[in-house]
C-alpha cells in the first residue's frame, strides 16, 4: 500500500463516520415500514415506500414540478449570470475583490434569511407592491405562486452559477476574441463563437449546481409558496416532521439523490461524447 | 527549583477547592457535572422555563440544564432514534403525540403517585404530563368581519378565498377537520364528510407556518379568517389592534395540549422529575397563563379574574370545548396528509 494512502486514512475514517454511516442508515431505513398504529420501524425490509411514491399520481406531479422549477431556474440564473460574470472578469477592476465577495454574501447567510427578506419585498404590503399601491399601479400576486418561488430561487442559487463562470471566463485569453474581433466579426458572433464554446466548462458546472440545489431545496419554497406548492423538498419535510413517517420521508430522499445522481451521469457521458466529437 | 514550585502552587489550588466545595450544602454534590437535556420550542416558553424550572434547578442542585429548541417533530425522531440510548430527559410535544410514544415506549407513563401528577386535572395526563390548556378558535381581521366570528361564517360566500389555514398534519388542521366534520352533522369519524365541508372553504387564501406571517396578510387584508390556537395568538393581539380572537360556542374551541415528557431510560432521571415538578408548578404556570395566554393543568393555580377569562383554566371550560378522538386522527394521519394535499391544496 502506497504510504500516501495511509496519510488519506484519518480523513477517508472521518467521512466514513460523519457522511456515509448516516447515509447508509437514510438507504436502510427507506426499504423499512412502520408497524400498524406505531412510528417504530417494523422488522424486515420491502419496497412499500417506493411503490408508494410512484403509485401516487400526486408524488410524480410533485417530481415533475420540482424538475421544471429546477431547469427554468438554471437558464433564468444562466441568463443573468453570463453578463454579471463578464462584468466582474473584464471591467469590475479592483471592485473584483468586494464584488465576488458580494456574490457569496446570500451563499454563506443560509437560505432562510434571503427567503424571509423576500418575504417582505413579495408580500402584499412589501416594497414592490407597495410601490405599486402609491403610485396607483395594479399589484401582482406573488408569494404563494410560481413566479414568487422562481424569483427566490434564481436569488438564492445565482452565485453558485455566477462563481464557476467567472472562473472560467477569467482564465480565457483575450487574445482570441481580439483575434475574431480584428477579422471582423460582431460582438454577438464573439459571443456565440468564441466565449460561449470556451466558457462551456463554467456553463456545465454553474448549471449543474444550480439544478441541484434548486431540486433539493426546501426552505426557499416552503416560505415563499406559502404552503401552496408541493416541491419535493417540502413533501420530504412534511412527511418527515410532520406525519413522522421517517421510512417514507427517507424513500423520498433517496429518489431525489437518484435523480441528481442520474443527471450527474448524464452530463459526464454528454461532455465525454462531446470532447471525443471535438477530438475526430 | 520551577517544578517544585508548581506543584506547590497545585497542592494550594487543590486544597483551596476541596475547602470550597466542603462548605457547598451536601444537595449539591450529587448531582454536581451532571447535565439535564430538555427539548422544547423556543422564544417564550423556553425563556420562561429557564425561569422558573431550569434556573432553580441548577441552584438547588448544581446540575446544568441544557435545552435543545426545535417543534416537536424534531424530539419525537430524537427519542425514536436514541430508543436504545436516549440523550434527551424531558421532552416537550403535543397532544397527540404524547399516548404515541408512551404506546411505543418511548416515555414514563405518569406516576400517579408523584406529587405533580396528583396537582393536575383529573383525566388531563394523558400519555404524558399535561403541560398547558389551548384551545383552537377563530383569528380575524376586525375590519372584514364585524362581530366575533362562529365557525360556520367561514362558510359564507363574502369570505371564499380569504380563508387561511396552518400547514398539515397538526393540531390546528386536524382541529378544522373535526369541525367541518360537525358542522355537516357527522363527526371527525367521517373523513368523506369532513374533507368535502373544508372543501368548500378552497381556495385558501394561505398556508401559515408563524404568526408574523399570517397576521401580516390579515393587516393586509389578504385573509379574513383563520383558525388558530389560543396562546400565543392572543399575546400577540396586543401590537396588532386590527385582529381580533373569538372562541366560537358551535362548535366549542377544538381542546388541544401541550404536554411534558420523561424520556423512558433518559440518563437523569432524577433530575428530569425535579425539572418536571418545577415546570408543571404554581409559579411557572402562573406565568404562562399571564405571559403566554397558556392556560394551567395545575389545579392550585390561581388568576385574576382578566386573565382567567383569556384562558382556559377550570375543567369546567374544558368541558366547553370539542375533544377529537385523537387515536384515530393520528391513524389516519398518513391517508389524511395525502387528502389536504391534493383536496385543499391541489393546485
Amino acid at each position: 500500500m502506497p504510504p500516501s494512502i495511509l496519510l488519506l486514512l484519518p480523513a477517508l475514517a472521518l467521512s466514513a463516520v460523519v457522511f456515509l454511516a448516516p447515509f447508509v442508515w437514510l438507504a436502510s431505513t427507506s426499504f423499512r415500514t412502520q408497524a400498524e398504529g406505531s412510528l417504530l420501524l417494523a422488522d424486515g425490509l420491502s419496497f412499500d415506500n417506493y411503490v408508494r411514491l410512484f403509485a401516487d399520481p400526486f408524488f410524480l406531479e410533485v417530481l415533475l414540478r420540482t424538475l421544471a422549477y429546477s431547469a427554468i431556474t438554471t437558464i433564468l440564473s444562466l441568463i443573468v449570470a453570463l453578463p454579471v460574470a463578464r462584468f466582474i472578469v473584464t471591467r469590475a477592476g479592483r471592485l473584483k475583490g468586494i464584488l465576488l465577495a458580494l456574490m457569496l454574501v446570500p451563499l454563506v447567510s443560509g437560505a432562510l434569511l434571503p427567503s424571509l427578506g423576500m418575504l417582505h419585498l413579495m408580500g402584499p404590503l412589501g416594497v414592490v407592491n407597495g410601490a405599486a399601491r402609491l403610485m396607483g399601479l395594479p399589484t401582482v400576486k406573488l408569494l404563494g405562486t410560481p413566479t414568487g418561488i422562481l424569483i427566490g430561487l434564481v436569488q438564492s442559487f445565482l452565485p453558485l452559477m455566477v462563481l464557476p463562470l467567472v472562473n472560467t471566463l477569467a482564465r480565457l485569453p483575450t487574445d482570441l476574441e481580439q483575434a475574431a474581433a480584428s477579422l471582423g466579426a460582431p460582438a454577438i458572433a464573439i459571443w456565440r463563437r468564441v466565449i460561449l464554446p470556451l466558457a462551456m466548462p463554467g456553463v456545465v458546472a454553474g448549471s449543474v449546481l444550480v439544478f441541484c440545489a434548486t431540486f433539493t431545496s426546501f426552505v426557499t419554497p416552503q416560505v415563499l409558496g406559502q404552503g401552496h406548492i408541493a416541491t419535493f423538498g417540502t413533501v420530504a419535510y412534511q412527511q418527515a416532521g410532520q406525519v413522522l413517517d421517517w421510512p417514507f420521508a427517507s424513500a423520498l430522499a433517496m429518489v431525489a439523490l437518484a435523480m441528481i445522481g442520474l443527471l450527474q451521469a448524464a452530463i459526464a457521458i454528454g461532455s465525454r461524447l462531446i470532447r471525443r466529437q471535438e477530438a475526430l | 527549583m520551577s517544578d517544585n514550585r508548581l506543584s506547590r502552587a497545585a497542592a494550594a489550588c487543590l486544597a483551596a477547592t476541596m475547602l470550597v466545595t466542603a462548605g457547598l450544602p451536601a444537595v449539591a454534590e450529587d448531582f454536581k457535572g451532571k447535565t439535564l437535556v430538555v427539548g422544547t420550542w423556543g422564544g417564550d416558553i423556553e425563556r420562561l422555563l429557564r425561569q422558573n424550572a431550569a434556573e432553580p434547578l441548577e441552584k438547588e442542585t448544581g446540575a446544568k440544564v441544557e435545552f435543545v429548541l426545535g417543534g416537536s417533530g424534531d424530539r419525537m425522531a430524537r427519542i425514536y432514534a436514541e430508543k436504545a440510548n436516549p440523550t434527551m430527559d424531558v421532552a416537550f410535544v403535543n397532544i397527540y403525540e404524547a399516548p404515541q410514544a408512551l404506546k411505543d415506549g418511548m416515555v414514563e407513563a405518569p406516576d400517579p403517585n408523584a406529587p405533580y401528577f396528583k396537582d393536575v386535572w383529573d383525566g388531563m395526563n394523558n400519555g404524558c404530563y399535561a403541560m398547558s390548556l389551548v384551545g383552537l378558535g377563530i383569528a380575524y381581521n376586525k375590519k372584514l368581519v364585524s362581530k366575533p366570528p362562529e365557525w360556520a361564517d367561514m362558510w359564507k360566500p363574502e369570505f371564499k378565498g380569504k380563508i387561511a389555514l396552518s400547514s398539515y398534519p397538526g393540531s390546528e388542521g386536524d382541529g378544522v377537520l373535526g369541525v367541518a366534520a360537525r358542522l355537516a352533522g357527522k363527526d371527525e369519524h367521517d373523513p368523506d364528510a369532513a374533507f368535502g365541508k373544508l372543501k368548500e372553504l378552497t381556495p385558501i387564501a394561505m398556508t401559515y407556518t408563524n404568526l408574523d406571517e399570517i397576521f401580516a396578510m390579515m393587516d393586509a387584508g389578504e385573509v379574513a379568517m383563520a383558525p388558530m390556537i389560543s396562546g400565543y395568538v392572543l399575546a400577540a393581539l396586543k401590537t396588532h389592534p386590527d385582529i381580533g380572537f373569538s372562541f366560537p360556542k358551535e362548535p366549542g374551541p377544538v381542546l388541544v395540549r401541550d404536554m411534558l415528557c420523561l424520556v423512558k431510560n433518559s440518563p437523569e432521571p432524577e433530575l428530569a422529575k425535579k425539572f418536571a415538578a418545577l415546570a408543571l408548578g404554581v409559579k411557572n404556570q402562573t406565568d404562562y397563563a399571564e405571559q403566554l395566554y397558556f392556560g394551567p393543568t395545575n389545579k392550585n393555580v390561581k388568576l385574576s379574574s382578566a386573565v382567567s377569562a383569556d384562558v382556559i383554566d377550570t375543567p369546567d371550560e374544558v368541558k366547553g370545548l370539542l375533544q377529537l378522538d385523537w387515536p384515530y386522527v393520528i391513524s389516519q394521519r398518513a391517508s389524511w396528509t395525502q387528502r389536504w394535499n391534493k383536496e385543499i391544496l391541489g393546485q
